[in-house]
């Protein structure tokens, strides 16, 4: 990089120019930075952009505009030979605090100097690029999910390679009658349209098709995975989706509802073939069937079986009684339910049914006699009244996951990716939880669903898919459904969750999307969401390593391996810059061009701490830019201020948080430090899925420490904020201050 | 203006609601709206009449009178009763809308060699006051505002259930938070107070048969009554008025009340407030309990 | 024991006025819920529908729910499936009587309905004083003579305000037309019943 020239931009718009001393502002600048900072009245109109601009053509390459929150006017402020430095003068400051107040002038102050002291360590970041990528996409499993994928991926001209375990394409849909409506007006079974998909992803000369094969291994990263077939073959490509949705849920464990009693209850699965097949009969006399039973649930909800909602299973009994009654309208069907649930247009296939006569019971199944004689605990009626003269019984069986190949032998996790997943079950203990702190649930084993590995990654952290306790694979439920814990591998259909073929079509489109995204952004060494487009990446300085493995360990993505010598090895496309081995790593030997543990701490010591006898006490809040800063900006916006006390750090994640930060923190004189970030657990809401909660971990283990340094352990806790916080969180944060405000003054301040 | 329509008069103008079919025609007649009553209508078979008949001879009794009506001229059939609305309206609908009961009911007409195609409009005669003749025409009318009269608008149930917020009904009110009521009696010069059993049901014809079962409503009504400081009930509803007043000696012998509410017509309450007699045309003298408190209020 | 039966319900849905709408109540309660009688009836209209699914037959046409409807139209209107409960109600009551079962026959609304449709029949209008009368006495002369005595205060104070008329009932000038219509309407309704 050239020689370093920064320019300083102070906005007087929007009000900042009444509520503070803007003059004052400029002499920090000056007297304490040596630079001589350009004022406007409207630094994001044309106008003020142009002077930026002017100076940028002039050889300024970085531009430290003082104005409004670095969420608004990104675009406005960009430049593309001069990075941005944004300092809040706006929403964290003239919005959040009285105007013309002493303590609002220091905080502005305190911001100007924050920008300014890391400024010089702050880095243009490039990218990483090295050798060839791949653009293909690989689809694991070709049943209706697959197969849309694949189509898709073509679609969007993208090579594709579609594996299939077995020898035929289509998976559950082949063996299916009619499937559920799925255009309007969504109130009949429809017809079973898959040879159109087949034929569609067979004569495409974009889609490789390999039926009777599996993955044996896979390595690489994003752009560049090298992945072994079971043929031997080793192919490339650019990023995978598991499509390899559900098997049902195994009916010989569900002798408490007839199964095995008489071959005439079978499950939905087995009846659906029977449908295929034409009019169904009795297998045990082959009588036609003219009445019918569906039981539902059957496995689903059930503490002792599958503990959630197989959410296919009710409509599919609607549909199937639908086929009953349309190929014989004198049969009479029953379905016994405790919940019908037909989310959305499913509905109208219930009315359906309904009008044709099916009859909905509401209860219990007791038991299922041999002469299928089911005993129901009417809901309804209130009374035990048993179902007989039935010709069939069916069970509404659910959807278990295929995150495992199940025919393949187990692939154990290793004590090492126990390490490395902590139990997202596990109570947070923080030193001194602020607000509510979470209950304390029972601790559950961490999923370990049966089989092998469906890729056998050759990653650090073992060769599976991290999953959900209830054996979906992981991925971030509200933001990027289609995201597992391993960057460029995307899951969709019913392995992810439980889902219908429509709903399995629309999944498979924003998994092709998310890999789209992913080998194009591999090419261009960039991040991808939610740091899409960050060209930095970690780097590290092996001088320094002392070969601990935290980095290792802790990444929530897998992105490090380990040489041959044990030293970490970064695969930079796997890495989503959430900075948690940065906050990791003991030595503080790895850092980004424009993110390090050093330029948070130089932030941390840039603010000016008053003595204890001002009565002003100075308290770090470490925020996390993905939700806990967005809600301070929209409390500020709603003008529900918080205490001027408080110093605001932006942080990627907190889980790059070092307790270097914070024990800088209170060495320097902060009274109070706290840390606001997204929600950890199995439903977490961290958009680095693990660093809310590597952070609440390391933050267990201060405790101790703040004894042996004579302070109290509440001077740091932690809070879960989620974006829509905007109302709650001037309320955490004063409570807080209070909370400091009675333990008193640091008494290392002015140390 | 003059207007005629086809009027179903119901049963009870006979008896119990003659005071309604006065006190209507008198006020109609200040609008140039004349009825004309379906030539030897009979009985539209209220609520009791399919229960050891079925439905389509009850049917048939309404489309007897919608036949005459068509055959005296294409005006909407309008009636004062809820019950006479209610299956008259029913029927109409149904002969309108199912074309198997269109056809067994003329089968049954053709038996007297009568036919009807469903080409009427049944209405409610509140509907026509709402919408035809309209609540500023009723004041511009009144020349003896009965200031000063408190009185509780109970609309009962059948008037406005369940047609009045249909299309076919006219979509002229809502089920259970009807206003025309308070209108008219707000029209009137008297004040409508706030009441919250306005669309309770009296019991109807249960009340007539088995009163042990339907006492506590029309006493809960009562209640309501007392709260809202009412001097007076007005309905629209000739078996509410009839139950009511009727059944208010029993319920203060059960209950231990003192109830003595007079219950009028609303359009007694206008016709007298239009200043004509109150006897003649508005019929006050001919309630169970006398309504003096209404016929003082008018000045 | 009972069973679930589909005839019944089946039966139900084809015969009973609106019954082909009850396939589709979702049992929310709404019309248990909004009826004024709901309290005394030995199911509200919720269970009694799903009595009929469960083909509880005989308990359903016993039941005096088919009694206690006072025609309030307040289900009908709320019912968020717009099953027109009030006419199921009625319809199953109608069956009932027509079933010869005991309790429905024998009920007040039976009798009253048997003397409103002498009078609404054979007259063409209902003339309140013959249709009590008629209803009293179908409990037999001693018990129908106590009721009409109690009610005497009420029709002395209705012919007092000239609201129950002495003399001759008002009739239908066309009695005969009305007969043979309602004749052919009892004909093609027994063709339904069959
Ligand atoms: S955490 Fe730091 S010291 Fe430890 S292995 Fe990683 S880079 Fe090396
Ligand atoms: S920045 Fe985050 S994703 Fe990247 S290597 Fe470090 S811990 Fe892993
Ligand atoms: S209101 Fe309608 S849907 Fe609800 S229980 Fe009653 S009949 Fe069924
Ligand atoms: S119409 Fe009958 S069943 Fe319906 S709410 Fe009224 S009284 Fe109850």
């Amino acid at each position: 990089m050239s020689e370093r020239k920064t320019g300083v931009y102070l906005c007087s718009g929007c009000g900042i120019g009444e509520a503070v001393n803007m003059a004052a502002l400029e002499a920090v600048a000056k007297s304490e930075f040596k630079l001589e900072p350009k004022c406007h009245a409207l630094l994001c109109g044309d106008e003020g952009v142009g002077l930026i601009r002017a100076d940028v053509e002039g050889g300024v390459n970085q531009v430290v505009v003082g104005a409004c929150s670095s969420r608004v006017m990104a675009d406005r402020f960009a430049f593309n030979t001069a990075m941005t430095i944004r300092a809040d003068l706006r929403e964290k400051v003239i919005w959040s605090h009285p105007a013309g107040d002493e303590d609002t002038q220091m905080l502005a102050e305190d911001h100007i100097r924050m920008a300014l002291s890391h400024a010089p360590k702050v880095k243009q970041a490039e990218p990483w690029v090295e050798g060839n990528y791949s653009q293909r996409i690989c689809v694991l499993g070709a049943g209706v999910t697959g197969l849309s994928a694949a189509k898709e991926a073509a679609a969007l001209g993208h090579d594709v390679l579609l594996v299939e375990r077995s020898s035929e394409l289509g998976g559950h849909a082949r063996l299916g009658s009619k499937r559920l409506p799925h255009k309007p007006p969504y109130d009949a079974p429809a017809e079973n349209d898959l040879a159109d998909l087949i034929k569609a992803v067979e004569g495409n000369s974009k889609i490789t098709v390999k039926t009777n094969t599996t993955v044996t291994k896979t390595a690489g990263m994003p752009g560049k995975f090298a992945v072994t077939l079971s043929c031997g073959a080793v192919e490339d490509v650019g990023a995978i989706i598991i499509a390899t949705g559900y098997r049902p849920y195994d009916p010989s464990k569900l002798g408490h509802l007839g199964y095995g009693a008489s071959p005439d209850v079978v499950t939905n699965t087995q009846f659906e073939e029977m449908l295929k097949a034409g009019k169904p009969s009795r297998k045990s006399n082959g009588a036609a069937v003219k009445s019918v039973a569906f039981i539902q649930c059957a496995g689903s909800r059930d503490p002792n079986h599958l503990n959630y909602c197989s959410s296919v299973c009710c409509a599919t009994s609607l549909k199937q009684a639908l086929e009953v009654i349309h190929a014989d309208p004198t049969a009479n069907c029953y379905v016994v339910y405790s919940e019908m649930r037909t989310p959305g247009v499913a509905e109208e296939l219930y009315r359906t049914a309904q009008k044709a006569g099916v009859i909905f019971i509401k209860g219990a199944v007791k038991a299922v006699d041999g002469d299928l004689t089911v005993h129901v605990a009417d809901e309804l009626i209130g009374e035990n009244v048993p179902l007989k003269g039935l010709d069939m019984v069916v069970l509404a069986t659910g959807m278990v996951p295929n995150s495992t190949n199940p025919d393949a032998a187990a692939q154990e996790y290793g004590q090492e990716q126990l390490n490395a997943d902590i139990d997202p079950e596990a109570p947070i203990k923080v030193a001194g939880y602020c607000g509510e702190a979470p209950a304390t649930v029972e601790k559950r084993v961490q999923a370990q669903p049966p089989g092998g590995s469906l890729l056998n990654l050759q990653y650090r952290q073992g060769p599976h898919l991290p999953v959900l306790h209830d054996g979906f694979a992981d991925s971030h439920y509200i933001c990027f459904p289609y995201e597992t814990r391993r960057t460029g591998i995307y899951t969709c259909g019913p392995v992810r969750r439980p889902m219908d073929w429509a709903e399995a079509v629309e999944d498979s489109q924003g998994a092709v999307m998310k890999a789209i995204q992913a080998v194009r952004s591999a090419s261009a060494g960039a991040a991808l969401h939610p740091r899409v487009g960050d060209l930095s990446f970690p780097k590290v300085n092996l001088n320094q390593c002392t070969k601990c493995r935290r980095c290792t360990v802790e990444c929530p993505f897998g992105a490090i391996d380990e040489d041959e010598k044990e030293y970490p090895q970064f695969n930079a496309t796997r890495c989503r810059r959430c900075g948690t081995c940065m906050g990791a790593c003991p030595v503080r030997t790895i850092s980004f061009d424009n993110y390090s543990v050093e330029m948070l701490t130089t932030q941390i010591k840039a603010v000016k701490i008053p003595d204890e006898f001002s009565g002003k006490p100075r308290i770090l809040i470490i925020a996390c830019e993905n939700d806990a800063i967005p809600a301070l900006d929209m409390a500020a916006i709603k003008r529900h201020g918080w205490s001027a006390h408080v110093r605001i750090l932006s942080v990627r994640c907190l889980g790059s948080v070092s307790l270097l930060c914070i024990s800088d923190a209170l060495s320097v004189g902060y009274d109070g430090v706290m840390l606001m970030g997204c929600k950890p657990g199995d439903d977490y809401q961290c958009h680095f899925v693990k660093g809310s909660a590597m952070a609440a971990e390391r933050l267990s283990k201060i405790g101790e420490t703040l004894k042996s340094m004579m302070l109290e352990p509440e001077r740091v806790a932690q809070v879960e904020v989620s974006i829509a916080d905007g109302e709650r969180i001037a309320g955490v944060i004063n409570t807080f201050v209070d909370q400091i405000t009675a333990i008193g003054f640091n008494p290392f301040k002015g140390f | 203006m003059t207007k005629t329509m086809n009027y179903y008069p119901g049963c009870s103008s006979q008896g119990s609601g003659i005071h309604l079919d006065t006190s209507l025609k008198a006020v109609m007649g200040k609008f140039g709206i004349s009825f004309r009553e379906i030539e030897d209508w009979n009985c539209c078979g209220a609520s009791v009449g399919h229960i050891c008949q079925g439905h389509l001879p009850v049917a048939a009794l309404s489309a007897r009178n919608l036949a005459a009506a068509a055959a005296a001229g294409p005006e909407d059939v309008v009636s004062p009763c809820a019950a006479c609305y209610l299956n008259t309206h029913h029927t109409n609908e149904e002969i309108r809308n199912n074309p198997e009961m269109k056809a067994e009911i003329n089968e049954a007409l053709g038996a007297v060699g009568k036919s009807y195609d469903g080409s009427l409009k049944v209405r409610h005669v509140c509907e026509v006051l709402v919408k035809d003749v309209g609540v500023e025409a009723l004041k511009s009318k009144v020349t003896k505002p009965l200031t000063g009269l408190k009185v509780a608008g109970w609309v009962g149930c059948q008037t406005v259930r369940p047609f009045a917020n249909t299309e076919a009904g006219g979509q002229w009110e809502t089920y259970d938070e009807p206003s025309f009521l308070d209108d008219f009696i707000n029209a009137s010069g008297a004040t409508a107070v706030p009441f919250k059993a306005k669309t309770k049901c009296c019991g109807g014809s249960v009340a007539v048969m088995s009163p042990d079962k339907t006492l506590e409503l029309i006493k809960d009504i009562l209640d309501e009554v007392k709260a809202s400081g009412a001097q007076v009930v007005a309905t629209p509803c000739p078996l509410c008025l009839t139950n009511m007043e009727m059944y208010q000696p029993e319920i203060n012998k059960r209950y231990g009340t003192d109830f003595n509410f007079p219950v009028v017509f609303y359009s007694q309450l206008l016709a007298l407030a239009f200043g004509m007699d109150a006897h003649k045309d508005a019929g006050l003298h001919q309630g169970l309990i006398p309504a003096d408190v209404v016929v003082a209020a008018a000045k | 024991m009972s069973t679930y039966d589909l005839n019944f319900a089946r039966w139900v849905y084809e015969n009973v006025d609106g019954g082909d709408k009850m396939a589709l109540c979702m049992q929310c309660g709404t019309c248990s819920g909004s009826c004024p009688l709901g309290a005394q009836m030995d199911y509200g209209p919720r269970k009694l529908f799903m009595m009929v699914r469960a083909g509880l037959k005989d308990k359903v046409l016993e039941s005096n729910t088919l009694w206690n409807c006072v025609s309030c139209y307040n289900c009908v209107v709320r019912c968020p499936r717009q099953v027109p409960v009030k006419y199921v109600l009625h319809s199953l009551g109608t069956a009932a009587v027509r079933a010869g079962i005991p309790a429905a026959t024998k009920s007040d609304n039976a009798r009253f309905a048997r003397a409103f449709w002498w009078s609404a029949s054979k007259l063409g209008r209902t003339d309140e004083r013959i249709v009590t009368a008629l209803f009293y006495f179908s409990y037999g002369l001693s018990k129908g003579f106590k009721m009409a005595m109690a009610n005497l205060p009420v029709a002395l104070g209705l012919v007092k305000t000239k609201r129950m008329h002495i003399g001759a009932p008002y009739m239908c000038k066309n009695k005969g037309e009305l007969k043979t219509i309602l004749a052919k309407a009892a004909e093609i309704e027994a063709r339904h019943a069959k």
